[in-house]
């Protein structure tokens, strides 16, 4: 059934012309099966094909802080699912649970879901 | 008139209307089928899985010192792919002929550009490649030639470019070679890399692809370089003997490493046996099963 599923949406994808495709391997790069969660604010959204990007910036113990860079679905892909490109403004504080990257240095997550407890606005899925 | 007379005047007639015989017509929208190599084409491949290829010792330290990370910095994101990507990558392809303006025959089939890759022309009229020390470029130069009713496409002048999406490199001294067999509304290419600096044999890959009525779209969205966690002049690598994924395969899937580490015996048959007594089919299949 999962590979019937995965023909599927690769046929979707080529017919309908959505480039929803990372240069890079996610299994290489992030993961896979561990998840974290960060407590952050907003510094920027780059709502972009193949894929957006999230920055984030929490604080560590020391009250220094950390910028993250969180993956996020292609642009075309959020867009059907209702994210647009002013749903997260800087500063929005957020919730996020990822899958953490292979490097620990580039402090990287890929996207599984994400809250704004300030309104309750919220998003959870997966992307390719 | 005769029915003979008739029967050969038919014939110039419809053979002045169509390519040579034993040549075949192209051009469309190929939707890639995308049923083999899903994990590859699709999210990407495992780290350290480089099983079935054909690396020498400099492919695998050359693979062994890649992370990830590598092409998310700056410089890197918006990084072109070779024409291997073709093989590689998960798109639908457009293919189209350019046609000699005095004759009205191809001089040139191209397949249309990816986001991630520049178009591919096919060169028909006898063109040489250009000289060794010639540039090479993002297209690599390519020429056809018809074996029946087969495409049969060279490229050489390539820049570097990945084999499989999890450091296996090409190096610009690779050369490809990519038959086209269409039956029908199928297409399949096969194609096959040859690299001195890397490999020490030809490795080989094919995929499918339906003709249909969609357009493919060409080109893509422009690449905009944005921060994906890595800081413009860091290159992120790992030593040799440093690459903490080297045990991953066998982690995940109890592959050992001599398989996992490739070389051209790992393609063939023949290595399940040498190994079979190494593996042991893991109680639960974890991440990526299928």
């Amino acid at each position: 059934m999962k590979s019937k599923l995965f023909v599927l949406v690769f046929a979707g994808v080529s017919v309908l012309g959505v480039r929803a495709y990372a240069h890079h391997s996610f299994a290489s790069t992030y993961l896979e099966d561990q998840k974290m969660t960060i407590e952050a604010d907003v510094l920027q959204f780059l709502y972009r094909n193949p894929h957006s990007f999230l920055q984030l910036e929490s604080k560590d113990a020391a009250g220094k802080p950390i910028t993250w860079a969180v993956e996020w679905g292609a642009g075309g892909q959020l867009g059907s699912q209702g994210v647009n490109r002013d749903t997260l403004r800087p500063g929005d504080h957020v919730v996020v649970i990822g899958q953490p990257g292979r490097n620990p240095d580039d402090h990287r997550l890929r996207m599984i879901d994400i809250k704004r407890p300030s309104d309750g606005w919220s998003w959870k899925g997966t992307f390719d | 008139m005769t029915l003979n007379k008739m029967s050969a005047g038919l014939a110039v007639l419809l053979c002045a209307g169509f390519p040579a015989l034993a040549e075949i017509d192209l051009s469309g929208s190929w939707s890639s089928i995308n049923h083999e190599d899903a994990l590859e084409r699709g999210g990407g491949p495992n780290p350290v899985d480089w099983a079935g290829l054909p690396f020498n010792e400099a492919g695998r330290a050359k693979a062994l010192s890649f992370s990830q990370s590598i092409i998310s910095m700056p410089e890197r994101i918006c990084w072109f792919q070779t024409q291997w990507h073709i093989a590689a990558g998960p798109f639908s392809l457009r293919i189209w002929a350019q046609p000699d303006p005095i004759t009205g025959k191809p001089i040139a089939w191209i397949i249309g550009a990816w986001e991630t890759r520049a178009p591919m022309t096919i060169w028909m009229d006898g063109r040489p490649h250009p000289s060794k020390n010639a540039p090479h470029d993002q297209t690599g130069f390519t020429t056809g030639v018809w074996n029946g009713n087969e495409l049969i496409a060279t490229t050489t002048h390539l820049k570097t470019g990945y084999i499989r999406r999890n450091g296996a490199a090409s190096s610009d001294q690779a050369t490809i070679t990519t038959h086209f067999l269409r039956h029908g509304d199928m297409m399949t290419l096969a194609l096959l890399i040859e690299d001195p600096v890397y490999l020490t044999e030809p490795y080989i890959l094919t995929r499918s692809y339906n003709l249909g009525p969609a357009p493919v779209a060409i080109g893509g969205p422009p690449c905009i370089v944005g921060d994906e966690g890595v800081e413009s002049g860091r290159v992120p690598h790992y030593l040799p003997g440093k690459n903490p994924f080297v045990d991953e395969m066998m982690k995940l899937y109890h592959i050992p490493s001599e398989a996992a580490l490739g070389g051209a015996q790992t393609m063939y048959p023949e290595f399940r046996d040498k190994i079979k007594d190494k593996f042991e089919i893991p109680a639960k299949c974890k991440l990526n099963c299928g």
